[in-house]
């Protein structure tokens, strides 16, 4: 039997076809395509989990297709560049990270204030100055903050009540001891590791450096690595890794491969972004699934909260962009409120901090709070310029010297300075 | 000019002209693919390049500036290790199994396909499988040495090891290439040959350093040709153990090359680094190619 509701709904759609005649039996038209050059993380964000897909409006009104084109970290970065110095390019929107750009890159994007000027972004104002400055360069700035990925410390629960530890170390000299504790050989044979870091770039090393008051540059690009506050950081690292803290082959170590070791059980803590809360708990992945928890860095040697490193991704449009105006109603749809808090229920760091306010984000991201309470301390590796990503491969290569022997800490950091001051913006 | 000499230069411009159409097309498909890039790579060099700036003429500082890097030097010299260490043992190795398999063996088809497994292979899935049966802690192979007492092989670590693994992985994966050609040469040395130097009175091994490994010797230079110009730009055997770590230690020069262009976008010295592998190539190459050509001209 038939509902009225039903009839109804049959009538309204034979006469909408009425109404339309021949052009009801027309194909529809194509959907035009956009294209994305982004990292999964950036993707998945913007589209998938408990947030749904934010970009579904977007595409309906536009009769548009988004191609996604999705690479590691390194390769996003080069395809972005690559495509947008391109007489014709075929990237209608790029993601890039603060440490890979730089001045030189500057003229590859728009200038988004003249977009932000005549179509606002709403309540711009609230994503902090610090995370638009990162990608604003002779006061022009080149992409609007999508996500940041701030450091904070996961532990294995399981691990720290096997060993009498009832919570997160309160002090970085307590973490390094707690580091020495979470050492040891399990009943079944598995070495545990009680730090964990991968070394393929600064950004894990640099805050037990800053925790111990050091840093490596600084906002107004001055190389400090060689002050005896640093020094002592890196000395610290060391002095793990000859313990056997740190697994042997900590240098060799990528963000995936920490990963694994938080997966395996082979390693007791790391410092790496919130929500990798997420894979390390994954019950697909993990042998520890939801007995990997987080909170925020613990307080540095000054008793003040240990800088936390964060990194800002960005969303720009490549000036060989074939529809600027396209991509900016992304961009602007991407960065509304209402998007940043369905991107954070999807598992971003939201760039704007009201997100962490929401019910929604505070009932589905256990770390929401910790995550904003890092964030309001939370440092880029380094400022933004030319020579980035040599600087960053010194001091990597110099930190790999000291951990290895073959150079005392204050020699190595003191050949940092020697090798990177040259490299700086004058 | 007789009118019959007439005729043959005549004849002689035609075979010349039909040799130039002839020939025409893949000469300029060379042109097209190898001169004219190589050409914009050359200049490339000689400038200060990178994404959305134009290129500007530095003239020879960034060859200067390789020269002024340790970096390189240490990179240069790792290549200059490892490409021959790869180069001889994989003949070594190649020419043995040849002579081996040449000879009455039983199960010979199954040993030569054995042979060429590894060849079949995709080379990161091979190079990922080797790191993980050698992975410190709990890699397969790493705890069977320790078991056994033995030491383990520290290849994250120690920079040595990190080369030396590159290479016995680089052994396994071309050494069906070098074998191939060895071995295809054998199977056509002229058995009259040896059965008349065997009559000589020559013995054995007289017989195979004499006769045999003279009449193979243009193989073996072909093999050993190719295998230098490839293993120079030995990458992913050292990029997927360490990256060319720890401190950079490890680093080949396609890793360095790798860096300039990808990691810091610096086009001028990235194509600097090339101009230098294939200078390498080429003064590696030349005796090689020398003693082929001398060996066409004598004929066989």
């Amino acid at each position: 039997m038939t509902t009225r509701r039903e009839t109804l709904k049959t009538l309204s759609g034979a006469l909408a076809a009425l109404a339309a005649g021949p052009l009801a039996t027309a194909p529809a038209r194509a959907a035009d395509r956009f294209t994305i050059i982004a990292h999964a993380v950036h993707k998945a964000a913007a589209t998938t989990g408990p947030g749904g897909d934010v970009t579904a409006p977007w595409r309906a009104q536009n009769n548009t297709d988004i191609e996604w084109l999705t690479f590691g970290v390194e390769a996003v970065n080069e395809r972005a560049f690559k495509e947008a110095s391109l007489a014709e390019g075929n990237a209608d929107l790029v993601f890039i990270l603060d440490r890979y750009t730089g001045p030189q890159f500057a003229g590859l994007f728009e200038d988004l204030r003249t977009w932000q000027t005549k179509d606002a972004i709403p309540d711009f104002g609230e994503i902090p100055a610090g995370m638009v400055a990162a990608h604003s360069f002779g006061g022009k700035v080149t992409a609007i903050p999508f996500r940041h990925a701030t450091h904070g410390l996961h532990y294995n629960t399981e691990y720290f009540a096997e060993k009498g530890v009832t919570g997160p170390p309160k002090t970085v000299t307590d973490a390094v001891a707690l580091a020495e504790k979470l050492t040891y050989k399990r009943a079944d044979g598995l070495q545990v590791y009680g730090l964990v870091m991968n070394f393929d770039d600064p950004a894990t090393p640099i805050d037990w450096i800053r925790g111990f008051g050091g840093d490596f540059i600084t906002s107004d690009y001055k190389v400090v690595v060689d002050s005896p506050a640093s020094v002592r950081g890196v000395a610290m690292l060391c002095d793990l890794y000859k313990k056997g803290v740190l697994p042997k082959n900590s240098m060799n170590l990528k963000t995936e491969d920490v990963t694994t070791f938080m997966q395996q059980g082979r390693g007791a803590m790391t410092n790496n972004p919130f929500n990798r809360y997420i894979n390390y708990n994954d019950p697909k992945a993990s042998k520890f699934p939801g007995k990997i928890a987080v909170s925020a860095l613990p307080l540095g040697v000054d008793g003040k909260p240990m800088p936390a490193k964060t990194s800002v991704w960005a969303m720009a449009i490549p000036v060989n962009a074939k529809n600027k105006q396209r991509s900016w109603s992304l961009v602007k749809l991407l960065s509304t409120r209402e998007s940043a808090i369905a991107e954070t229920l999807n598992g971003n760091g939201p760039v704007r901090p009201s997100a962490y306010e929401d019910a929604r984000v505070k009932a589905l991201i256990p770390y929401a709070a910790a995550e904003k309470e890092a964030l309001a301390s939370a440092r880029l590796v380094v400022p933004g310029f030319a020579n980035a990503a040599k600087s960053m491969d010194i001091f990597i290569e110099e930190l790999g010297n000291a951990m290895l022997g073959n150079k005392e800490p204050a020699a190595a950091m003191a050949e940092v300075k020697k090798r990177v001051t040259p490299l700086l913006p004058t | 000019m007789t009118e019959a000499g007439r005729r043959r230069a005549g004849d002689r411009r035609a075979v010349r002209w039909f040799h130039y159409a002839m020939t025409g097309p893949a000469l300029g498909l060379l042109l097209a693919f190898l001169v004219l890039p190589a050409v914009y790579v050359a200049w490339l060099s000689t400038t200060a390049s990178t994404y959305g700036q134009p290129a500007r003429f530095v003239g020879l500082d960034n060859y200067a500036h390789l020269a002024a890097d340790p970096i390189f030097w240490r990179a240069f010299w790792n290549t200059f290790f490892v490409v021959n260490g790869i180069v001889y043992v994989e003949l070594a190795l190649g020419l043995g199994l040849a002579v081996l398999l040449t000879g009455p063996m039983p199960f010979k088809a199954a040993i030569v396909a054995v042979i060429l497994d590894p060849s079949a292979t995709t080379e990161s899935s091979g190079i990922v499988m080797w790191r993980y049966m050698l992975e410190p802690d709990v890699g397969l192979v790493t705890q069977w040495m320790e078991h056994a007492g033995l030491p383990t092989l520290e290849w994250s670590t120690n920079p040595i090891a990190t080369l030396l693994l590159a290479s016995v992985i680089a052994v396994w994966h071309h050494l069906p290439f070098t074998f191939l050609i060895l071995y295809s040469a054998l199977t056509t040395v002229p058995q009259d040959v040896l059965e008349a130097a065997e009559i000589d009175g020559a013995s054995r091994w007289q017989a195979f350093w004499r006769v045999t490994l003279r009449l193979i010797m243009p193989a073996i230079l072909i093999a050993v040709l190719f295998r230098y110009i490839f293993a120079i730009r030995t990458f992913a055997e050292v990029w997927l153990l360490t990256e060319g770590g720890p401190a950079r230690l490890s680093e080949v020069l396609a890793i360095y090359l790798y860096r300039e262009t990808f990691k810091y976008h610096e086009f001028g010295m990235a194509s600097a680094t090339g101009f230098v592998m294939l200078a390498m190539s080429l003064v590696i190459a030349l005796p090689y190619l020398k003693q082929m050509y001398r060996e066409a001209a004598r004929g066989p």
